[in-house]
């Protein structure tokens, strides 16, 4: 009987092959098959006769195939048989044999050789990340930052990592100013560590209270975070909605991350711009129209899960399906929203729903206003810990250069240090979601003032052993720039007007309750993406973006080298600079002391000197601000 | 304080220099938490037609009936209904027996034995038009909103192959401004290297004649001085007592890139940019306009090694080719401005022996139509300027409305067959694509296939594959190769 069909099949073969041999899309077409069919019991843990399909090398090792033809495979003979004691899927599993159009992605997948997905895998050995929080176990009076320390401690112990020791107080200074407000530690600073008389916890206070400066540079971070910008596409069609005031004001006031988020899914004055997404003029797929951007851009800002495979079919690389994403979607669709998938209509509607039903409910029947509070609300449930792992977690990034789960793009992987996690997102629930407070925990940690790990790229962030050096933004190595030489850009054109574009130092003085702008100095995160800003990594911002660029360019190196802006900011500086000092020793202090907090060395005297002459010029002071301003001290966080 | 509470020492990091090995680093990719590649063993390269690739970009919508795919001719006449016009210029014998183009362009006519001429392209209809998101999909292969940012076709090509040489950009762009309009931002949303980073990124050079200042010092320095200020930047790494504090990848990611830059700005290579430097006859038979002028700047450059150039006819909204009125008369204009140069291009590649080895492309977002917004059956909005039932004047007379159902490529080189037609589109309106229809994602798989890159290419980001073509499934016009 086998045999029949064999011979009857390589007839239909022969005449097949040939068109259909050349594709087949592995992710699209082969996966959901075998996730349908076969994995049951030839994957996970299962491996029924001895085979499993977890991998290609080990459906190739179960020697049931042979690579680029279909037609000698047994693979494909078991599926075609009448044979009910052979058929696979048998019959007792799943009432009907294949469909012929079924085999045929799996000819066409034999006939081109069995590709495979990097990373696909139906092993179960993901790391199942939890949900709710979860209790740490301290020593008793161990709390706060000699909590973080401790747990540090324990995991590198654990690892026998090379021991660090403590930077030093002036590379600790550097590193607070820069990575709180990121701006370089002001004169009285530096006065205080000049004269020793430095206090590290009274310094992190000074910083996390200077609201202004902390409220300007974490503006950055929140602005690629919710892809958030002035200027940008979308506004061309009204299709964009900027939440600059609602979000200056909400860092000014460190207002709680809880009621932060509520307002930017359930929203208030200004804050809605976030959950609306952008629309472009015309017709959209469907899985990118501004309910499904809705469902992706919560997920992954808020809660660090990929959403956008699932919002056009049942994700590959994670648990999520077509149904969880539309599910979130429909929480805030004002009209009925039928399922796509990939961009095919299904019939089917998608019914408003939250993803964790462990922790409550939407009524979809509730107005749409009403179900995007009660989404906001189980959003901010005290019980979801992942919505509280995921921002400790970036926190942790920003301060540390590496996340505690890395990339942080996705909260499914393994934490290098759970308890650490735990503990941290823990203390955002205890201190009443107040963001700083976390910093504050983190700021005052031993761990925080490590000396920065030095490793080679490949082994960059594997285990922990200290901070990793983090490179300045665009907007911070521009703000340095002028900090140093104290010229500050004008306003835009549109920076005070009112209407969609523009507007945001308008809405700063609002929130100050300025009359006038008064030459207050104005940071780049308020100036237009130029394209230096550009080349420097500062996003577009089209989409959400939870990193910057780590390394540099050619095409950077080009900008810095011989661009016109970073040459007229440099010029600027220059004449300025010459005016107020006298001397080009007195500068060259200066330089040294803003932009990289200390005295120059002996030889770095000298080279300067050589570069400026005796006397102050115009060409000599730029060209020693861009050698300072190029060397890579400066242009990392250490 | 308590400041060694780990350990008293940190054995094991050496503090090295290493400036001294810098030179000697060569050019291994440094870019940490870049998208990896998604390894699929069987599916390597095609082999490589064409080395190099220049894309010449009608921006705003190029007509087809007006340029390389003449219909039925209406001469201006007051009175004559405008459903009577399909082409405003009559057609033209052209070096190929059964290809006729439109007046206006006898010089590509002259060298169309070279050329493969697709009448069947074709675009998505997206329902309303707005040219930067058609052009976003053009370029990208994604129509956007997309889920992360889509690399630009040259950004994938330079970073699939490469750099052709060591110190030439490999993605160069020319001729379009990213600022100043209504659609900059739109522009610059796919004028990038998308996930890929800046180093894949384009170079852009919005006017050919000043490009040879991207290459030079910045205005005012001399030679001499930009050299001083390298070399003690190179003098204060090696004395800097904190740059120990860095790892060294970090580091070298900005001294390689400074290297990389500076070598640029200090080689010959950089006389390419130099238009000045181009023989006047030469340069003469190119300055036509800006295009023109680009169209020799982009050969300059291939010549020397850039491996993606897109020369564009600038795009701003209601200018060029996007004629919402007066389009006759815009199009006169253009045709005297891309037809000596693009011929020229051609016969100097071709005269260099570089014509087989390099993909010349002539490719806009969609074409156009007297009286059809979109496509038949479009939701599109009629967006023309001089709506009218009858020619009154001479503002009535051209293309006024948006086409996405049929438009023509022209192709030179670059594996392309010689002298040969490919697909056509209705005689009569509607001027679909009613021959083998060739989409945008397949129109990129014949331009990657011929430049050696798989369609189906795909780098992971945020845990998802991302393909060359859309989903991997471009596929490459077979009918076109040689």
């Amino acid at each position: 009987m086998v045999k029949f069909v064999l011979s009857f099949y390589l007839l239909a073969a022969v005449l097949i092959t040939p068109t259909l041999c050349a594709n087949v899309d592995f992710a699209h077409e082969v996966v959901p098959l075998l996730k349908d069919k076969c994995i049951e019991c030839h994957g996970g843990d299962k491996s029924k006769g001895g085979f499993s399909m977890n991998t290609r090398a080990l459906v190739l090792e179960g020697d049931v195939l042979v690579l680029g033809k279909p037609e000698e495979s047994l693979l494909i003979e078991l599926m075609l048989t009448d044979d009910e004691d052979e058929r696979m899927p048998p019959p007792k599993k799943q009432k009907h044999p294949l469909s012929e159009k079924e085999i045929d992605v799996f000819r066409r997948w034999i006939a081109a050789g069995v590709p495979w997905a990097d990373g696909i895998t139906f092993a179960k050995e993901r790391y199942q990340p939890p949900l709710k929080p979860r209790k740490v176990k301290l020593p008793k009076g161990v709390t706060g930052a000699a909590a973080v320390d401790y747990l540090v401690r324990k995991t590198m112990g654990e690892e026998k990592t090379k021991a660090v020791s403590a930077a030093d107080d002036a590379v600790f200074l550097r590193r607070l100013y820069l990575d709180v407000t990121g701006l370089p530690p002001n004169d009285e600073a530096r006065k205080r560590l000049a004269t020793g008389d430095l206090d590290r916890l009274e310094e992190v206070e000074r910083v996390l209270s200077d609201n202004q400066a902390y409220a300007e540079h974490w503006m950055v971070f929140w602005n690629d975070l919710l892809r958030n910008e002035f200027a940008g596409t979308g506004f061309i069609d009204g299709g964009r909605k900027q939440i600059t005031g609602w979000l200056y004001k909400s860092l000014l006031e460190n207002k709680p991350y809880d009621a932060f988020v509520s307002e930017l899914i359930s929203p208030v004055e200004g804050s809605g711009g976030f959950m609306r997404g952008i629309k472009w003029r015309g017709n959209v797929n469907a899985s990118q129209t501004q309910a499904i951007q809705f469902s992706q851009n919560i997920s992954q800002v808020f809660m660090g899960i990929n959403m956008k495979c699932a919002s056009c079919h049942d994700s590959f690389v994670n648990e999520w399906t077509l149904k969880d994403a539309y599910s979130l979607a429909a929480i805030t669709s004002e009209k009925p929203l039928e399922m796509f998938r990939c961009d095919k209509p299904t019939g089917k509607v998608a019914k408003a729903a939250w993803i964790y039903p462990e922790l409550g409910d939407i009524d979809p029947s509730l107005p749409r206003d009403k179900r995007l509070a009660r989404l906001a609300e189980l959003m901010t449930h005290p019980e979801n810990g992942r919505m509280q792992r995921t921002i400790v977690n970036r926190l942790w990034k920003q301060l540390m250069g590496r996340g505690i789960v890395h990339p942080v793009e996705t909260m499914d992987l393994e934490p290098w240090n759970e308890e650490l996690l735990d503990f941290l997102a823990n203390t955002l629930v205890r201190e009443k979601y107040d963001i700083k407070s976390v910093m504050r925990v983190i700021l005052n940690s031993d761990v925080y003032r490590m000396q920065s790990e030095l490793v080679k790229q490949k082994e960059a962030g594997k285990k922990f052993r200290g901070p990793v050096s983090r490179r300045l933004s665009a907007e911070q190595f521009i703000d340095m720039i002028r900090s140093t030489t104290g010229v500050w850009p004008k306003p835009d054109g549109n920076a005070f007007k009112k209407g969609a574009r523009g507007g945001q130092l308008r809405v700063v003085m609002e929130a100050h309750g300025l009359k006038k702008w008064d030459n207050r100095p104005i940071r780049s995160v308020f100036t237009p993406r130029d394209l230096l800003q550009a080349a420097l990594g500062r996003p577009h911002r089209e989409q959400v973006v939870t990193n910057r660029p780590e390394l540099f360019t050619t095409l950077e190196a080009m900008n810095l080298a011989n661009g016109d802006a970073l040459a007229n900011i440099l010029r600027e500086g220059a004449v300025a600079m010459m005016k107020k000092y006298g001397k080009p020793d007195e500068l060259i202090r200066r330089v040294y002391a803003v932009a990289l907090t200390r005295e120059p060395s002996q030889q770095e005297w000298s080279v300067a000197r050589s570069l400026m002459g005796d006397k102050l010029s115009a060409d000599g002071t730029e060209d020693f601000l861009w050698m300072v301003f190029m060397l890579p001290e400066f242009n990392y966080v250490n | 304080m308590n400041n060694n509470w780990y350990d008293e020492s940190r054995p094991g990091v050496t503090r090295r220099r290493f400036l001294e090995k810098l030179t000697a680093a060569g050019a291994a990719t440094m870019l940490g938490g870049a998208p990896r590649v998604v390894a699929s063993e069987k599916m390597g390269h095609p082999e490589a037609k064409a080395d190099a690739c220049i894309l010449l970009w009608m921006g705003g919508g190029m007509a087809a009936p007006e340029t390389f795919d003449p219909k039925h001719y209406e001469p201006f006449k007051v009175g004559t209904p405008v459903d009577k016009v399909i082409s405003t210029f009559p057609a033209i014998d052209t070096a190929v027996d059964n290809i006729k183009i439109a007046k206006g362009l006898e010089n590509i006519a002259s060298v169309m034995d070279r050329a493969t001429l697709i009448r069947s392209h074709y675009q998505a209809d997206l329902g309303h038009i707005l040219h930067s998101r058609h052009q976003y999909h053009w370029h990208t292969g994604y129509v956007p909103p997309v889920t992360v940012a889509a690399p630009h076709i040259g950004a994938w090509m330079a970073k699939v192959l490469g750099g052709r040489s060591d110190v030439m950009p490999p993605f160069i762009t020319i001729g379009q401004s990213l600022e100043g309009h209504g659609e900059s931002e739109e522009l610059k949303a796919f004028t990038t290297g998308g996930f890929f980073g800046s180093e894949y990124g384009p170079m852009n050079l919005p006017y050919p004649e000043k490009a040879s200042q991207a290459v030079k010092p910045p205005e005012g320095m001399s030679a001499n001085r930009f050299a001083r200020r390298y070399k003690a930047l190179q003098e204060a790494m090696k004395n800097s007592p904190k740059g120990e504090g860095l790892s060294d990848y970090h580091q070298e990611s900005l001294l390689r890139s400074m290297d990389k830059a500076h070598r640029l700005l200090g080689s010959k290579d950089r006389a390419a940019f130099d238009l000045s430097l181009e023989k006047k006859e030469s340069y003469d038979r190119y300055n036509t306009g800006r295009f023109g002028r680009g169209c020799l700047l982009a050969r300059r450059l291939v010549e020397s090694g850039a491996r993606f150039v897109e020369v564009a006819t600038e795009y701003v909204p209601f200018y060029h080719w996007d004629t919402h009125e007066n389009g006759h008369t815009t199009v006169q204009r253009l045709h005297k401005e891309i037809d000596a140069p693009i011929a020229q291009l051609v016969k100097d590649l071709e005269e260099r022996g570089m014509l087989d080895r390099t993909l010349v492309v002539v490719a806009s977002e969609f074409s156009r139509d007297m009286i059809m917004e979109g496509v038949p059956g479009s939701k599109a909005k009629d967006q023309s300027r001089a709506k009218t039932s009858v020619l009154k004047e001479m503002k009535h007379y051209g293309l006024h409305r948006h086409f996405t159902g049929g438009s023509s490529v022209l192709t030179f080189g670059g594996g392309m067959k010689k002298g040969a037609l490919y697909g056509a589109t209705a005689d009569e309106r509607p001027c679909m694509a009613i021959k083998d229809p060739v989409s945008i994602e397949d129109m990129h798989a014949t331009m990657f296939t011929a430049m050696g890159i798989n369609p189906k290419t795909a780098y992971e980001i945020e845990g998802r594959p991302f393909y060359a073509t859309k989903d991997g499934k471009g596929k490459a016009v077979k009918g076109v190769f040689a």
